[in-house]
């Protein structure tokens, strides 16, 4: 409904201004990725560098691999986070609070410390490995694509399981009910009510599950080894050591951000039309089962939510390992962290601080664009909704290569500094704080706001002194999960760090190409410690926004 | 005391006229209902004359100041909502000091004026007690207050009472109109209940598809309805399609539902299709003592028993059902066969021209 006067104004001007940011930083960013890849060096209008990479078997290769990595994870996520997310939700499964907080930590864990643990344990020079070998026994590689799907299949399927879990609770008890009483046996009940209720929900998780899949760029930079993935050669081809070729990186950015806009389009046009499950008056009852299911269904969700937390817990305790060169010596001390912040703290300091500003812009900006959001519809609310989940779609090595394009010479020069890493930060988790303050915001009766209208507070008052104060439990949660993914944020950074402002994530990935296994794995903890703790503490603030976080 | 002037007021969604053309004048401390059923546009125009919806075209007056361009939070207006929309996060005394904050009243003044808003209420003063602690009903008096204490121009009620249960409901609908009048406030009030509308106004206006089908006093309203959409509306008349025959002077003969009516004056041509409206009480059994006039026989389906009044479902010759309520007491026995004889007043029945 259109508001008249200064409330028109309010919403229209926020609306104007997050456009106005994305359009700076996100849009305008972009369209040099897409004009650098359709020029030649004078500058004419050419697809050679299409052609170029579409005949290339390598970089073909390399859209088919991440393709079918995007493909295998989504699936094998689905596999794992809808069963599980119907024992969470319906059986008698001990422990269910702490399960469930568990399965939510993946999600905010950099996932490629999880790679890394994975290398840590089962690599070339790997733990396990080197065990195994020294009973004569030859393990499997877990480089290349078998490492790089396991790693995202554990550390995606919250994606799925949390949206899933908040259909099957949203369905109220008398649905099934209905369907039993009208004859249908439990499985026919399942199959035929519940389940259509809630695939939408499971959809769209597998959805973003792809999406993330195709565009991380630190599990293929682990685990890759030699072998294509789009994100890692897009950043290879603009940063290369040999012979950079800007063009070709971005007609390979093109192609990825093309192929996760589709599927954020198709997620988006699939939603739309398919909102069946609404708050459940009276949640469905846990169904009885024998002492054997129940057994199976423990093993199954405490299993799976060990077994993905599992790595990290490894990288963890190998960090208090003392090393000697690359061999792990199995006596415990704090070696390696001294070893790593024997240069400086200044990584350290640099993640916290980075990741702390963008948290609280993106809250800022975020805020009232979920407000906006929430309350309005109107054409520029539509247009402004789209823009806002469109970082979910881009890349965040695409982004960080259009940040540098665009932002290098001329006016403003941002490369080489903080603010670029913030700028990136911010557009990237945007979504993020959008959604968490939009949820709030849907919670919050209009009438409210009306009556402080009626009573003589100004639209922009009474967001200030009434809704914000209302909203606050939700931008605190919104804020964390930011704050988080910002500290474990590597794709875009990247592209954007200096030696100046290098930060724990790529102090970790350099680490893992040099020959100093402790010191990454001491880096990894930090990086688990500062994002697994904050989310913890927030969880309960967290669970009230439900499954629409994401 | 301000007036409110409604001059051809126009809001459309979509391809739907939400608010077609209404145009009203609300006398100063009038209570004037806006009545009807869901989507007739009623809180679409209570809340553009809150300031919360657009107006298209036409204009809005409170006494001679034109106000629809004026903002919502400059209109001076007191609004209860249907949820209450109670600060959740203030206390009652804040919630009820809100408006006078905002208007940069005094310290003292807002203690004062806030005991005497609660204190009209009906709840103690200096109420620090937060919201999610009250009832239903209390919450609704907080509402009250904090209206009451700007000193507003007019009064909007949006539906305030169908949260409540009902014997709350009446109990409050009473302590509204009394605390309307003493303070000779100007208000609109929304409502689909057709009783509580009658109870509590001064006036009503019966709303239908965006537009105005009849506005009067609740007893014009009731005893007079102009069309039948009004006259179904209020209470459940029994509406019957039938085809007028002669006028004899005094009294039209209607053949309807396979009975001959006799309705007072001349209801329609000869032949011409009529709605007749019969209201269920006022139809008496055969055999009371003080009944007198034509009569008609229907066949008895169901009776409920209501306590102080019996609602008899019967039917038409032709199977038309027709609903009649009496006092409880009277014994509704019909004869062996079911049939039931009821005896009606000509002056009792309207009829419409039908559509």
């Amino acid at each position: 409904m259109t508001r008249p006067g200064s409330s028109g104004r309010f919403h229209g001007g926020i609306s104007l201004l997050a456009l106005a940011f994305l359009g700076l930083f996100l849009l305008y960013p972009l369209w040099f990725v897409l004009r650098s890849s359709v020029q030649d060096e004078a500058g004419a209008f050419t697809l050679a560098a299409y052609a170029q990479v579409l005949s290339s078997r390598y970089y073909v290769g390399s859209l088919g691999n991440s393709l079918a990595a995007g493909a295998m994870s989504m699936a094998l996520a689905s596999l794992i986070g809808v069963p599980l997310a119907f024992c969470l939700a319906r059986l008698d499964v001990p422990g269910r609070p702490l399960l469930l907080a568990l399965a939510s930590v993946p999600i905010v864990l950099p996932s490629f410390v999880g790679a890394y643990a994975l290398v840590l344990l089962f690599g070339h020079a790997g733990i396990v490995t080197a065990a195994l070998r020294s009973m004569g026994i030859a393990a499997g590689s877990i480089y290349g694509m078998a490492g790089i799907v396991t790693v995202f299949t554990l550390t995606l399927y919250p994606y799925v399981l949390l949206p899933t879990l908040a259909g099957f609770r949203a369905v109220d008890a008398s649905m099934e009910e209905a369907a039993r009483n009208l004859g249908a046996s439990r499985w026919h009940a399942f199959r035929t009510v519940l389940f259509p209720i809630v695939a939408p929900s499971v959809l769209a998780g597998a959805l973003l599950v792809f999406i993330e899949a195709l565009e991380n760029f630190g599990v293929p930079a682990v685990l890759a080894e030699d072998r294509p993935f789009l994100a890692l050669d897009i950043f290879k081809l603009f940063a290369g050591e040999s012979d950079p070729n800007v063009a070709a990186a971005g007609a390979l950015s093109v192609l990825l951000v093309g192929c996760t806009v589709v599927m954020l389009l198709l997620q988006r046009a699939y939603l739309a039309h398919r909102r069946f499950a609404t708050n459940a008056r009276r949640g469905a009852a846990l169904i009885p089962v024998s002492r054997r299911w129940r057994l199976l269904a423990t093993a199954f969700c405490w299993g799976v939510v060990l077994l993905s937390l599992l790595p990290f817990a490894a990288v963890v305790v190998i960090s208090f390992q003392h090393f000697q060169g690359p061999v792990l010596s199995w006596q415990p001390g704090l070696g390696n962290y001294r070893n790593l912040l024997k240069g400086s703290y200044r990584p350290l300091a640099n993640t916290l601080a980075l990741a702390s500003l963008a948290a609280v812009a993106a809250t800022v900006l975020g805020a009232p664009v979920g407000y906006v959001l929430a309350r309005q519809r109107s054409r520029v609310s539509a247009v402004l909704s789209i823009v806002a989940t469109m970082p979910f779609a881009v890349s965040g090595t695409v982004l960080g290569i259009g940040l540098v394009i665009a932002f290098n010479d001329g006016w403003p020069v941002l490369t080489g500094g903080w603010l670029i890493l913030v700028v990136a930060y911010v557009v990237r988790k945007l979504p993020l704080s959008v959604r968490s303050a939009s949820a709030i915001v849907h919670q919050i009766d209009p009438a409210l706001e009306e009556a402080s209208i009626s009573l003589g507070l100004s639209p922009t008052r009474t967001f200030l002194t009434l809704t914000v104060p209302l909203m606050l439990g939700g931008l605190a949660g919104g804020m964390v999960l930011v704050w988080v993914t910002a500290t474990a944020e590597i794709s875009s950074t990247i592209v954007l760090y200096s030696s100046r402002w290098t930060t724990m994530t790529v102090m970790m990935l350099q680490s893992l190409e040099g020959t100093a296994p402790g010191e990454a794995a001491a880096a990894a903890s930090i990086l688990i410690l500062f994002t697994a703790a904050p989310l913890l503490l927030v969880y309960r603030l967290l669970r009230r926004q439900g499954g629409s976080l994401l | 005391m301000t007036a409110i002037r409604l001059d051809a007021v126009v809001r459309t969604f979509g391809s739907v006229r939400a608010v077609d053309a209404i145009s009203a004048t609300i006398a100063e401390g009038e209570l004037f209902t806006l009545l009807g059923p869901s989507g007739c546009g009623k809180t679409t125009l209570l809340r553009m004359i809150a300031g919360f919806s657009d107006v298209e075209s036409g204009s809005i007056w409170f006494g001679d100041q034109r106000i629809d361009q004026v903002p919502a939070h400059r209109r001076n207006v007191g609004m209860v909502f249907q949820s209450y929309a109670v600060f959740p996060n203030l206390t009652v005394e804040q919630n009820v000091a809100y408006g006078l904050r905002a208007r940069r009243v005094s310290r003292r003044d807002i203690r004062d004026r806030v005991a005497e808003a609660l204190a009209l209420v009906q709840l103690p003063a200096h109420n620090t007690r937060w919201p999610h602690e009250l009832s239903g009903g209390q919450l609704q008096r907080v509402a009250i207050a904090r209206c009451l204490v700007i000193k507003p121009a007019v009064l909007l009620f949006d539906e305030p009472l169908s949260n409540l249960d009902a014997q709350l409901r009446m109990h409050m609908r009473v302590e509204i109109r009394r605390l309307q009048k003493s303070l000779g406030l100007t208000a609109i009030y929304v409502t689909h209940d057709q009783e509580e509308a009658l109870a509590i106004s001064d006036r009503i206006a019966v709303l239908r598809d965006g537009r105005i089908e009849q506005v009067g006093t609740p007893e014009t309203i009731y005893r007079a309805p102009q069309t039948a959409f009004v006259a179904e509306f209020m209470g459940s008349t029994n509406i019957i399609l039938g085809v007028a025959a002669g006028f004899d002077g005094s009294a039209t003969t209607v053949a309807a539902g396979g009975a001959m009516f006799q309705v007072r004056g001349r209801a329609g041509a000869p032949g011409a299709k009529v709605l007749l409206s019969i209201r269920p009480e006022t139809m008496r059994l055969a055999g009371c003592p003080d009944a007198g006039g034509p009569t008609l026989a229907v066949r008895l389906q169901l009776r409920e028993f209501l306590g102080p009044l019996l609602r008899l479902h019967a039917a038409l010759p032709d199977g038309t059902p027709i609903r009649v309520v009496t006092l409880g007491g009277q014994g509704a026995q019909p004869a062996a066969d079911g049939t039931l004889n009821l005896i009606y007043d000509p002056g009792q029945i309207i009829a419409y021209p039908a559509p």
